[in-house]
């Protein structure tokens, strides 16, 4: 059992979680209600939220169902707009070291942006467990999510004006993500690396067939530019 | 079961697997005391904001996939609502400011001037 202290320490440091996932949800859910008009929307909306708990990925697949993006393009997407999670993980082995596998896969498998910074805050109680204050704040954040994509979904369709345009809001999400990680100096090489990249492959190849180019281009100027670019980011 | 159905199901199964995957990738690879080499986390490193430049590129490019450029605006929406956004972001450091008043920018473009 995790002790009512830590689940109170992990409940009030999860609040501006709420705030943030319930709106942005809810926007999310909208987006897919006005998209896919159906009697089961708000079941997909569920499924999604729930399984995956990705938030750019929840607004970006509304867009894949409209256009029936091909699924190998689908998993490329999925992949660029969330390789982030793979550098989180490195920053949590000594936390999660030893935990029993069930809970493991639980703390590994809701590791969103916010879920992860307030882990590894970790502010826990005296006496309190690390890990079960990870485990409550996981949960609590996984809620919310859930319940405010479903929320949006069963609500958008009561939406009296037209949602024309709202797509954009993925958008805006990456570009909120890229400024963010550009207030950083040693980001701001590797992001106009990328962009470029993409930039050539689609002049090149056209927005459908841009990404694998893009990417192995992207990756390939890593490969050779390397430890000057690290060099360049110590300066 | 309906076509789309299938369909949604078979993308959310994929968007599903990907991400847990990049998620569970440092513990698969190093959750055993293996030390991580300095070239992974050196090219990790680069890696999450090059991804999401390219992403927003991508963003920008599939927004003119099925429409006629200059008929669609000229990228000047796109280009109104960019601004707004990472504007917004730079100086009040609020996301969810930044996301709704951009896309208002947006739709009051595409849906009353273009």
């Amino acid at each position: 059992m995790i002790k009512s202290k830590t689940l109170n320490a992990a409940f009030l440091a999860s609040l501006p979680v709420l705030m943030g996932y319930v709106t942005m949800g809810m926007a999310a859910g909208i987006l897919l209600s006005g998209r896919l008009e159906r009697p089961d929307t708000v079941g997909w909306a569920f499924l999604t939220s729930a399984s995956t708990i990705s938030g750019a990925l929840q607004f970006a697949i509304v867009d894949w169902i409209s256009r029936r993006t091909a699924l190998v393009e689908a998993a490329l997407l999925t992949f660029c707009l969330n390789v982030r999670y793979a550098m989180y993980g490195l920053s949590l082995l000594e936390r999660f070291r030893g935990v029993g596998w069930g809970r493991k896969a639980y703390l590994i498998w809701t590791l969103t942006d916010e879920t992860y910074a307030l882990e590894v805050e970790c502010k826990v109680p005296p006496g309190g467990n690390p890990v079960n204050y990870c485990l409550a704040v996981a949960g609590f954040n996984h809620f919310y999510w859930v319940a405010g994509v479903t929320l949006g979904a069963w609500c958008g369709r009561l939406l009296p004006f037209s949602t024309r345009g709202i797509d954009f809001a993925m958008t805006a999400l990456f570009l909120v993500i890229l400024t963010d990680q550009c207030r950083e100096r040693r980001n701001r090489l590797p992001a106009l690396i990328g962009g470029a990249a993409a930039t050539v492959g689609g002049i090149v190849f056209g927005s459908a067939n841009m990404l694998i180019p893009a990417m192995a281009l992207m990756l390939g100027t890593f490969l050779v530019l390397g430890r000057k670019l690290e060099a360049e980011a110590r300066v | 079961m309906s076509e789309e159905s299938r369909y949604i199901l078979m993308l959310a199964a994929v968007t599903f697997g990907v991400t847990v995957l990049l998620r569970a990738l440092p513990f698969l690879l190093f959750g055993t005391g293996r030390k991580c080499p300095a070239a992974v986390t050196r090219i990790g490193g680069f890696l999450s904001p090059a991804a999401i430049a390219m992403l927003v590129v991508y963003c920008f490019c599939s927004a003119y996939q099925e429409r006629d450029f200059a008929a669609a605006g000229a990228g000047i929406p796109e280009a109104a609502a960019a601004l707004v956004t990472v504007g917004l972001q730079l100086w009040r450091r609020n996301p969810l400011l930044s996301i709704c008043c951009g896309t208002a920018v947006y739709m009051a473009a595409v849906q009353r001037i273009f």
